[in-house]
């Protein structure tokens, strides 16, 4: 990380929309959990703040069968959005998560358009929702999920009831990389009023147990995620940064504080760091400690031939992930 | 920045014997502030600073002494085997103990273990902690491998009250598996009919579940699977269960790793 040059401004706090964090380091959705098992391990009140498991409004027991599958670098999960539910969550683990000092931004994921209403609605009555982060794409589940965050049109549609309903909180929406033109996905976000977008969910993969000559998942299909990703991630970043004007949360293989500079040079606004914290959950905190010690780096500005067309929406991106329609 | 005060630890390994041409038997130097831990409880090891393997792995405490912790480690894939080539001196990450259920202490008359594979380590530490806190009860081993070298005798010898071995290849003790070993024996009679504990192969487990289900009044097992945070959070490592008549997922990592055998729904985990 020596060349990296920094700015000047040791100001390392992130806004979005009208929510302030102390930095721009965040635990990705799911891999903490709704952060509690975590507590001894990582020092939850330093970070910029922490995305809970996707919560959805009925308890969801997730997927059975194998849910996690190593690959190089990488890791296949199907865990299916297991959850506790609107109602035990923001009943019991919300005011447990707030006494501990961490600074929240709350995942929520529905099945259809009549489950995210509900869902959205009682969301609505709770106060102190400061941020809400919609998985519009998740890989893992039946409905829902993905097949959102793939049309623009029902993106929008999704970002725009909750910034209707939801006028005090700031809204991400969480986008998937397997489509292929996330930037038009970003932008359709941002024109329905999305306060931030997060990049990437996890990219679909699948293996086969020779043993038994059988898909290693029962949904045969998952999610992958870990250093594997993270060139796929970094740029979506790269484009996403590109097209919206709002603030971009860079995830996907975050493996090293080098890793992090990328982002933010990339175009990132903040990051957040899932599969790492497995095997490395000191990880986050030293990003920041190199954060306030060195600033955020600038974002890279030059633009050279070919690389320049991804200027326009991000229409010149060739990200073919896996045809959408196939999933779930 | 410092990680002290949290159960994640860098440490080092104290020795590393080879005990067969699969298994090692390692001790890590226990770091300060490392609890007590029982049995059927695990450590989970960083055995790479890079990122192949990923994920950090689960073995089981076999020992605990003021100064070390020991653990068996059978080499089947490319994690045991960067783990096992490790020499004395070198460092690594681990984190523990871990597990949110143990074996209970047993009462009555007698206990008994079937072991097998993996599942070695943790039997072990049962007979020693319990022969450590003075309880008397009778403990019955049942062990199998697939050869003579692999039954690792040496290691357990002074451990357990009685031990019975099974080698596939009929190398040493009864030829064939060893839950046929076990319903062989009470068929003669003479074991203890209250406790079974079972650790290994889910394989194995499933046959004593099968087999010999309802010759023992309760089986405790602790079970195995692929775990991402091993600390309850990520929900990856859940296996199926059934709890008041409902079907719900159990996490290994917390909720286990010991589980009643009644609890699992065996028909849903194939
Ligand atoms: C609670 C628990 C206690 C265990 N105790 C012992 C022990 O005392 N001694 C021992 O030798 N082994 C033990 N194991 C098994 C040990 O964790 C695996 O053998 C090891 O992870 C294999 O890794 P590998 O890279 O060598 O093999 P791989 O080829 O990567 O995997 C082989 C098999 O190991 C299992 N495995 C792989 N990755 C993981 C993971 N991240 N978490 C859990 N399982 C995984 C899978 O079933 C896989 O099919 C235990 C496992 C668990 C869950
Ligand atoms: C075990 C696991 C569970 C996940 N659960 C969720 C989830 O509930 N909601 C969500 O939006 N993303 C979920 N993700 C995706 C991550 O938040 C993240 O987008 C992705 O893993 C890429 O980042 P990483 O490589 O740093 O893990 C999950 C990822 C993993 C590995």
């Amino acid at each position: 990380m020596g060349g990296v040059e920094v700015t000047d401004n040791k100001d390392i706090r992130l806004n979005i929309g009208r929510s302030v964090f102390e930095n721009p380091v965040f635990l990705a959705s799911g891999p903490a959990g709704y952060g509690l098992e975590y507590i001894n391990y990582i020092d939850m009140r330093k970070l910029g703040g922490v995305v809970t498991k996707t919560i959805s409004f009925e308890p969801r027991a997730g997927n059975p069968g194998v849910r996690l599958q190593e690959t190089p670098s990488g890791l296949l999960n199907s865990i299916g959005l297991e959850n506790v539910g609107a109602e035990l969550f923001f009943r019991e683990k919300m005011a447990l998560l707030a006494s501990a000092g961490i600074k929240l931004v709350i995942s929520l994921a529905a099945e259809d358009w009549d489950d995210y209403r509900r869902l959205i609605g009682y969301v609505a009555e709770r106060d102190n929702i400061e941020i809400v982060e919609l998985n519009l794409s998740c890989p893992n589940v039946e409905r829902g999920g993905m097949a959102v965050g793939t049309d623009p049109d029902l993106l929008g549609k999704y970002v725009r009831l909750a910034k209707e309903l939801l006028p005090e909180t700031d809204i991400l929406a969480k986008l998937t990389p397997n489509v292929r033109d996330i930037g038009g996905l970003a932008l359709a976000a941002e024109e329905a009023g999305a306060d931030g977008i997060t990049a990437i969910n996890t990219i679909v993969g699948m293996d086969i147990d020779l043993s038994s000559s059988k898909p290693v998942f029962k949904r045969v299909r998952a999610g992958l995620s870990g250093p594997a990703i993270r060139p796929v991630a970094l740029d979506a970043v790269w484009k996403i940064s590109r097209t919206v004007k709002i603030p971009v949360i860079g995830v996907g293989g975050i493996s090293s504080v080098d890793d992090a500079l990328k982002f933010f040079m990339a175009g990132a606004a903040g990051i957040q760091i899932g599969t790492a914290i497995f095997y490395d959950p000191g990880l986050p905190e030293r990003i920041i400690e190199r954060l306030e010690t060195g600033g955020i780096p600038s974002r890279i500005e030059y633009l050279t031939g070919k690389t320049e067309r991804i200027e326009d929406g991000g229409k010149a991106g060739d990200n073919s992930g896996a045809g959408c329609r196939e999933q779930g | 920045m410092s990680l002290m005060n949290r159960p994640y630890f860098r440490t080092r390994i104290a020795e590393n014997t080879r005990l067969s041409p699969s298994a090692c038997k390692i001790v890590f130097e226990r770091p300060e502030g490392f609890a007590d831990a029982f049995p059927g409880q695990f450590i989970s090891i960083r055995v790479s600073e890079v990122t192949v393997p990923l994920l950090r792995r689960p073995f089981g405490i076999m020992d605990l002494s003021s100064t070390g912790i020991s653990a068996l480690i059978k080499v089947i894939g490319p994690g045991s085997s960067i783990l096992a080539a490790k020499r004395a001196g070198e460092e690594v990450e681990i984190a523990g103990p871990l597990g949110g259920v143990p074996f209970d202490r047993p009462g009555g008359e007698g206990v008994v273990f079937v072991a097998g594979g993996t599942g070695l380590g943790p039997v072990i530490f049962c007979a020693r902690s319990w022969k450590r806190e003075n309880i008397s009860c009778k403990t019955h081993l049942f062990i199998g491998a697939q050869t003579k070298e692999e039954l690792l005798d040496g290691l357990y010898r002074d451990d357990f009250s009685f031990i019975y071995s099974a080698t596939i290849d009929g190398s040493a003790g009864y030829k064939g598996n060893i839950v046929e070993l076990l319903e062989k024996e009470i068929d003669k009679g003479g074991i203890p009919s209250e406790l079974l504990y079972s650790c290994g192969p889910k394989a194995m487990v499933r046959a004593l579940v099968d087999r010999t289900g309802s010759k023992f009044k309760n089986h405790y097992t602790s079970l195995e699977s692929v775990m991402g945070c091993s600390l309850g959070a990520c929900r990856g490592c859940t296996v199926p269960a059934i709890e008041d008549g409902k079907k719900v997922m159990r996490s290994v990592c917390l909720e286990g790793t010991v589980f009643n055998s009644e609890a699992i729904d065996w028909e849903e985990w194939k």
